[in-house]
């Protein structure tokens, strides 16, 4: 089973895993209370230590949590940055389905 | 022998275990999902099993993409929780039944399952949440826990039927496990939800209501889908739920469905539980 029939609903097979593979494992080290500090202290020598490229590193600085998706990130991953730099589930969900969030809010979760 | 005392089917999400840790549980937006685990709650305290089963996924916390057990089962004297990026949750240490797990490890593999066993590792909120549902908050967990953690986020991921097979195995585990230990059995994870790709946000609350009615009597269906249909009605972290098929299978073919619980949505994700006796 890879890709996904499924419109609009990737899963996370051996290409994103590959090619997603820097960026998860920075992310992943975030788990990490000295590496978090090091995250804020230099974040591009830090994303530099774990070889992202260029691509990759301005996704992650602009915290831009729809590109993270598509260069491979796996969101529970990446769910380490927001840990961070504080950002609610909805709205990382929200970039996803490149919505607004309140239209997300109302259109895909019934919320008013 | 041990005896299986009931089976759980429950949500793990993690933002239920920030709102108990933020004292959110009261306000309009959680209070109706946590009152509806009070029955679930008393049935525990009634029942006052022994051991824990959790059948959870990690999500990116205890393991990396480095190595990727498709089934893993702890043996561990004690289990941390782990940090998922805010410093560990001020929740006690899980007390591992250290003999059970071995005795399950060696009734996989008699049954030609070859599962990953752990000595040494931590937990994150896939075991932590279902157990702050069912028993609260206390200074020390009620009972011991068995954790069994299931691959669901790199593909391929285990099939449902493969999970179904697994909780046949569990159960010839406990039931031949010489002690008089009571059992509780929790397949957790769901319902639906999907956090990526542009259909994020997706929720298919009749077919989670359809799933919480079903999978005490009619569970044939689900046992019998494919991973793809799990995504397709559940959403891409939905499939989760075939993590509930382990703790299914280890029950008896006809139940009773003692408590179900509906709610949605918690964060992005429909949500709920069952509680399950064998009839």
């Amino acid at each position: 089973m890879t890709g996904s029939a499924i419109p609009e609903t990737p899963l996370y097979d051996r290409q994103g895993s590959i090619r997603g593979y820097k960026l998860n494992k920075m992310a992943m080290s975030l788990g990490r209370p000295e590496n978090r500090e090091a995250f804020k202290a230099d974040e591009e020598a830090f994303l530099d230590s774990y070889g992202l490229s260029a691509e990759e590193k301005a996704a992650v600085m602009s915290r831009n949590w729809h590109d993270m998706v598509a260069l491979g990130g796996n969101l529970f991953f990446i769910l380490k940055i927001a840990a961070i730099d504080p950002a609610v589930m909805t709205e990382i969900g929200a970039a996803q389905a490149q919505m607004d969030h309140a239209d997300f809010l109302k259109q895909r979760l019934g919320k008013e | 022998m041990a005896e299986i005392i009931g089976g759980v089917g429950t949500s793990h999400v993690p933002s239920i275990g920030i709102a108990i840790d933020k004292g959110l549980t009261e306000t309009p937006d959680w209070k109706p999902f946590f009152d509806g685990y009070i029955p679930g709650k008393q049935w525990m305290a009634d029942k006052k099993p022994d051991i824990a089963v959790v059948v959870f996924n990690d999500h990116g916390n205890t393991f990396f993409l480095d190595r990727v057990p498709t089934f893993a089962v702890g043996v561990a004297e004690s289990y941390k929780p782990v940090d998922e990026g805010w410093g560990p949750r001020a929740v006690p240490d899980f007390q591992g039944a250290t003999d059970l797990s071995w005795h399950f490890v060696d009734k996989l593999v008699e049954n030609h399952f070859d599962p990953l066993v752990c000595r040494e590792i931590e937990v994150d909120h896939g075991l932590q949440v279902p157990m702050e549902l069912f028993f609260g908050r206390p200074e020390d967990w009620p009972v011991k826990v068995v954790p069994i953690w299931v691959n669901t986020i790199q593909y391929p991921i285990p099939t449902p039927q493969r999970c179904w097979e697994m909780g046949k195995v569990l159960r010839e585990a406990i039931e031949s496990f010489p002690t008089d230990e009571k059992v509780v059995v929790m397949g957790t994870g769901g319902l639906s939800h999907q956090l990526q790709g542009s259909r994020a946000g997706f929720l298919n609350r009749e077919a989670d209501e359809a799933w919480l009615d079903g999978i005490a009597n009619d569970f044939e269906k689900y046992r019998d889908m494919s991973r793809e249909d799990y995504v397709e009605q559940f959403g891409s972290e939905g499939a989760e739920l075939i993590m509930w098929l382990v703790m299914r299978a280890a029950m008896n073919p006809k139940v009773e469905l003692k408590h179900r619980h509906y709610y949605a949505p918690a964060s992005m994700t429909g949500a709920g539980m069952v509680v399950l006796e064998n009839a």
